[in-house]
Parts: structure tokens; sequence; C-alpha cells
């Protein structure tokens, strides 16, 4: 059975293009002056429009008392809860007697950043944050030490909230 | 026989239980906890916690099953409203000023109080959450014992401990009503050689040991059963691991052997079991070289080898740490030569609980030295290291302190290795008793087993298994499968085991056939 085949016919003779070009440019240039969708990224982070969830998930922080000394007890819960394994703490004492992690180390490439760290977290110390600029130039870097969990800065994620699911 | 049982029904159940049986432990046979605190099996009866309050039919009030004795016909209900509601009521008084610090308790997870408040507790305070809970600093109590009197429920356990166990009371309860707590004798330290039973008899983590301070949580710790290579005492032990690491040792109950308690010796006796200098790997002496790793087909050869030219007087020096199996297969080992057996035994001072009878820290600091004897082992190391001077061959299983001047070959099997033994022809590497199973016989002539609590540093493989492989390549019996079979062929050939087997030996240990030689 033959199958059916279209043929289309060149023109024959030289035809001009312009009328073709204009169209498509005059439909370019129509976009010039149409609502942007898009956001200058680096210059700006966030508009009216739109904003980072304060659900979202990112990498931790570990937030600190007034003097400035992380809150973490080293209870040992939110390595047990961590279903990627990422966490490593090895408790011990400060200076002052009281439980406190002398190894407290973030796996971030491990982490698959569930939030259940904060949930457990009796504290309210470790938390994740509501960030996602993570470049760095080796990849070391990104296990995260006491001391840097408790430098970082951004705001924390307020996490679901069963009792009020919509986030009102 | 009517007079040996008395019978009665508890939550439905019937259970029939010796006439003078506490409700609480008759409760136990229903498979009925009955919560409780004041109350330990080790210990005299207090009856002060009111933790164990239940229903018993006809009585006019709820009573205390931990200080009521079963009664023939007796309907008890530990689950009623009533019984319920007390106990709530008894929880909640408790949690007043406890402290929810259960984050950085070392006994969350394992506490009696978090157990028992989310078995029947009230799900939340009544007061206010301004309430001031009462605070008092920590005490340090003595060597291995912190006071944390926040936690302190009063029980007093750790009280009539020392009072009725080791007849030495140092500890109190001190003021009275919401003030009282835990007092220690103004001139005492808890420094008596069995007092770090009272971290393990604390209920909640008022009484915590420096020794485990911070170190591990309850739930990441893995338990195995083992025996305390302390002493000769042979107390039940069961190993904590975290992480293959040996973190503490906490006695396992024995009524026949050392009832509820360990001793501190035992207790902090386990840093060894986690040396990080082990051998890895066989070690063989090439021509003119230094001992070189080689695999395990390589060494025993070698190791038979030697043996099979040993022409003459032939020496076996052991560690009494090492395992009935592997003592019986050295002697096998040397069987039709002849050979000196010799263990070496330390000795300290005696330590005795004087409230348990025939429990003590024993002079004799070796799990084994019964074994040894009863196998033909002498205990006059020192004759033996003379006899070895002139021996053709040299054994010598796990003595890090060996220090051996011989004419003849030196085989060693250890964990370690001593500089005395970097003269061996052959170096074989075993596993340590937390990472192998099998048995010990203590001085009551008790074989007991223990069992493998983490696993042995690269190719070390226990005694038991380099000693049958060794007989197998000498063309003497045939491998053996597992450490049953090792005790299974000590059973078939020595008397004293006879008939006795690792699955009738079970948990808790099995005496031996013979009565065992009385030691100086």
């Amino acid at each position: 059975m033959a199958i059916g085949l279209k043929v289309m016919k060149r023109p024959g003779t030289q035809v001009s293009y312009l009328r073709a070009t204009l169209k498509g440019m005059a439909l370019t240039f129509s976009h010039l002056w149409r609502p942007k969708v898009t956001m200058q990224y680096p210059e700006e982070k966030s508009s009216k429009d739109w904003t980072l969830s304060p659900r979202w998930r990112g990498t931790h922080r570990m937030l600190t008392d007034e003097q400035g000394r992380a809150k973490c007890v080293a209870c040992g819960l939110c390595p047990q809860i961590c279903p990627a394994n990422c966490i490593k703490l090895v408790p011990g004492e400060d200076e002052h007697g009281n439980r406190y992690p002398l190894i407290y180390e973030i796996d971030e490439f491990r982490c698959v950043f569930c939030g259940y760290c904060q949930e457990v977290c009796p504290e309210e110390a470790i938390h994740v944050g509501v960030h996602y600029e993570n470049a760095e130039y080796s990849r070391d870097r990104f296990v995260y030490d006491l001391e840097r969990l408790c430098a970082q800065t951004h705001p924390v994620s307020t996490l679901w909230d069963p009792s009020d699911p919509k986030g009102e | 026989m009517a007079n040996d049982v008395v019978n009665l029904t508890i939550d439905g159940m019937p259970v029939s239980v010796p006439p003078g049986t506490l409700l609480i432990e008759a409760a136990k046979q229903a498979g009925v906890l009955v919560p409780h605190y004041c109350y330990h099996p080790g210990l005299p009866v207090a009856g002060l916690c009111r933790m164990c309050l239940v229903q018993v039919e006809k009585a006019p009030k709820l009573q205390i099953a931990c200080a009521t004795p079963v009664a023939e016909g007796m309907v008890v209900d530990t689950q009623s409203e009533q019984a319920k509601s007390a106990r709530m009521g008894v929880l909640e008084l408790l949690l007043i000023n406890h402290p929810l610090d259960c984050p950085i308790c070392d006994q969350a997870g394992e506490c009696e109080l978090q157990d028992f408040t989310f078995q029947e507790g009230r799900p939340a305070t009544r007061y206010s959450p301004d309430y001031a809970k009462r605070f008092n600093p920590v005490e340090d109590f003595g060597p291995d014992v912190l006071y944390v009197p926040n936690r302190c429920i009063l029980c007093t356990r750790c009280v009539r401990f020392m009072e009725d166990v080791t007849k030495e009371p140092v500890l109190n309860v001190s003021e009275r009503g919401d003030r009282a707590y835990i007092g220690i004798h103004p001139e005492a330290r808890l420094d008596h050689p069995w007092a770090g039973n009272v971290v393990d008899l604390c209920p909640v983590g008022s009484l915590l040991s420096k020794d485990f301070l911070h170190k591990a949580r309850a739930w990441e710790l893995d338990k195995t059963a083992s025996v305390c290579t302390g002493c000769s005492q042979g107390c039940n032990v069961t190993l904590d691991t975290r992480d293959n690491v040996v973190v503490r040792v906490r006695p396992r109950p024995n009524l026949d052997v050392n009832r509820y308690f360990i001793c501190d010796h035992g207790r902090l006796n386990y840093r060894w079991m986690n040396r990080g200098d082990r051998i890895e790997a066989p070690l063989v002496k090439r021509a003119g070289a230094e001992l070189q790793a080689v695999d395990w087909d390589e060494a025993l050869a070698r190791a038979a080898t030697v043996l099979r030219g040993a022409g003459g007087r032939t020496v076996a020096l052991a560690s009494p740490k090492l395992s009935t199996e592997a003592l019986f297969l050295t002697r096998e080992l040397f069987a039709g030569l002849d050979w000196t057996g010799a263990v070496q035994i330390v000795m300290g001072e005696e330590a005795p609980l004087a409230g348990v009878p025939n429990l003590a820290l024993r002079p004799e600091r070796a799990p084994n030295g019964t074994a040894a004897q009863l196998l033909g082992y002498s205990r006059d190391y020192a004759a033996a290291l003379k006899a070895a001077e002139s021996a053709a061959v040299v054994l010598v299983l796990d003595e890090p302190e060996v220090t051996i001047r011989t004419a003849g070959a030196l085989i060693y099997l250890g964990t370690v290795l001593p500089d005395g033994a970097r003269d061996a022809e052959v170096v074989l590497p075993i596993a340590n008793v937390a990472e192998e199973e099998g048995s010990f016989v203590n001085r009551d002539g008790r074989v007991q087993r223990y069992f493998q609590a983490k696993p042995a540093p690269g190719m070390a493989r226990p005694a038991w298994w380099v000693l049958a492989e060794l007989l197998t390549a000498l063309g003497r019996g045939e491998s053996l499968a597992g450490p049953d079979a090792a005790f299974d062929r000590l059973a078939r050939s020595v008397g004293a085991f006879a008939g006795l087997s690792y699955a009738s030996i079970g948990a808790l240990g099995k005496p031996v056939n013979t009565a065992v030689p009385a030691t100086a």
C-alpha cells in the first residue's frame, strides 16, 4: 500500500524573504512592551509577586543563645531521626559541666532536607534554613561544622504546621 | 502438693506461685508489669513509692503489689479505673518537681519514670507554666557516682542497697517533705567496691556513672549477654556496645551467681576490649627478616610444620582469659607430646559484698582459671617459663606481658603483639572476649557462656577456630562449624563437661560434673 505523501512545491522563482523577516521581528519586538515574567536574579532575589516560601527547607542553621553559644544539648535525637544519616554528633561537656556537642557536623550533600531534625529538636537549636545559595569551591566545604552552622544568618524554616495546614 | 502453690487470678489470668510470693512478682508471671519505683527484687521491700497500687477484690482499699503476699483465691485487677487513677495521681506528684531534662539525661530511654509516665501518666501538667521547679546542684558522691537531686524521686533503692546489701550505710534520706533528698554521710564517700550498683538501681537519672556520663544514648546501644572477666566469680554481665565499641558493662541478673549486682572493678574493666593496636593479620617469620603478614592458609601451614617437627618438650603458656574451648583445643594440640601447660593468674584483694552470700570480687583476677585447672594446666607459671627455656616448641596464648626466652620455636596466638613475641615463628591473631562466643568456668565450677558483642578486627579469628584449623592441618580432627561444636568435642573427651552442651548451658550457666579442687 502506498504511503500518502504530500509533495510541497518549492517556489519556482526567486522570492523576497523580507516580508517574513519583518513579521518575525515584529513579534520579537512586541515582547519588549509586554509585562516581564522573569526576575533579575542575582540583583533581585524576591519580588512583590514571588518570594521564597517561609516553609522552604534549605541548608541548616544552628540557633545560639544570648552568649552566642549553640543551643544544642547533644541529646542525640537528630542523628537518630535523620533518614539520610548525615548528622554526626559526639556529645561531651562544656566548661560548666553542661551537656554540649563536642562535634556536630552535617553533611549537606547527604542531607535530603526533610526537616525532621528541626521537628525533633527539643531545644529548637537546629533548623533548616530558608536559603538556597550554596556554591562552594570544594566539596569538603559542604560538611558544615558547629561553628559554621552557628554563623549562618539566613531565616529559618517555619516547617509545615499540622494545626495550620494552609499557613494562615 | 496443695500447700506448695497458691492459686490466684491476676487481670483474669490464673496464676500459680509458691506461698509468700509478692503480688508484683506473681503479676510478672501473668505477663503484667505493675509500675513500681521503690521495689527491686534484690532489695528489701520498702513500700513507700505507692506506685504499684492495684485493686484486690474484697480488700477495702487499693493494695501495694510489692508488699502484699499472694493468698489463695485472690482476684487482682491491676488495670481497674480506681487503680489506674491512683497511679496516675502518684505519677503526677512525682513529676511536680522532676525536671524536663530528658534530652540531656543519661537515663533517657531506659528510665522507669519515662516508661511509666508514657504508659499511664497524665498527658499534661496542671501546674502553671510559671511554676519554678525545685532546684539543687549536682553532688559528687564518689569515684564513679554523681547525684542529681532534681531528678530524684526518693525511691530509696540506693539507700537500701548501701544499708542492707553492702552493709555500709553511708546514704540516707535527708530533710522532709518536698525538700527531701538523698544525703551522704558528711565524712564518707560512696567508694565501696560495689557502690556502682546504685547507678543501675536508680530508676531515674538521679545517680549517674561518671564513666558513662554523656557517652551514649540508651537507644543507641546494642546489648550482648556476656560474662565478666574481672575475677573468678564469673558475674553475668551485659556488654553495651555503640558502633562496635564497648561503652558500658552492666550486671545481668543471675540468682545463682551475682544476683543483680557487679562490682566496680568488673564494671570498669572493659576498655581493653576496645584496644586499637590489635594484630589484624597472621604473621610469619621469613628467613632473616621481620615478621610478615600472610594469609591464614600459609600461617597455619607454617605453624603445623613447626608443631610437626617438635621433638622433645613442649610448653603452652595460656591466658586465663581464654575460653574453655580454646584451652581444651590447645591441650588437644599437644596430645601425645611431652607437654607442660600453665596459666598465669594475677592476684588482687578480695572485696566481698556483705549482704549477698558467696559473692565477692575474688582475689584471682581471671575468669577461667578453674577451666585451666580442670584441663590439667598448672598454676606454676614460673616453672613453666623455666621449662620453656629448653623446650622445642612454646605456644603462647594471649599473654600480653610475656617475655619468653626459649631455644625452640615460638608460636604466638594473641590479640596484641607484645615485644616479647616479636621473635615468634608464627603469630596468629585471635579475637578477644567481646568478639567471640565461648564459655568460662567460674570458681564454683559453673560453666557460663558469653556471646559476641562486636566484630573482630581484620583477619583475627576466635581462638577455637584457629586451634581447630591447626589441628586439621596436622591431620587430627575436622574443622569446627562453631564454638558449640568445639564445646561438644570438649564434652565428649573431658569427664567434667560430659553431657553438657551450649543448648543445655543456656544463658545462665550449668555446674560441671566434678567437684572443683579448692585453690589456695
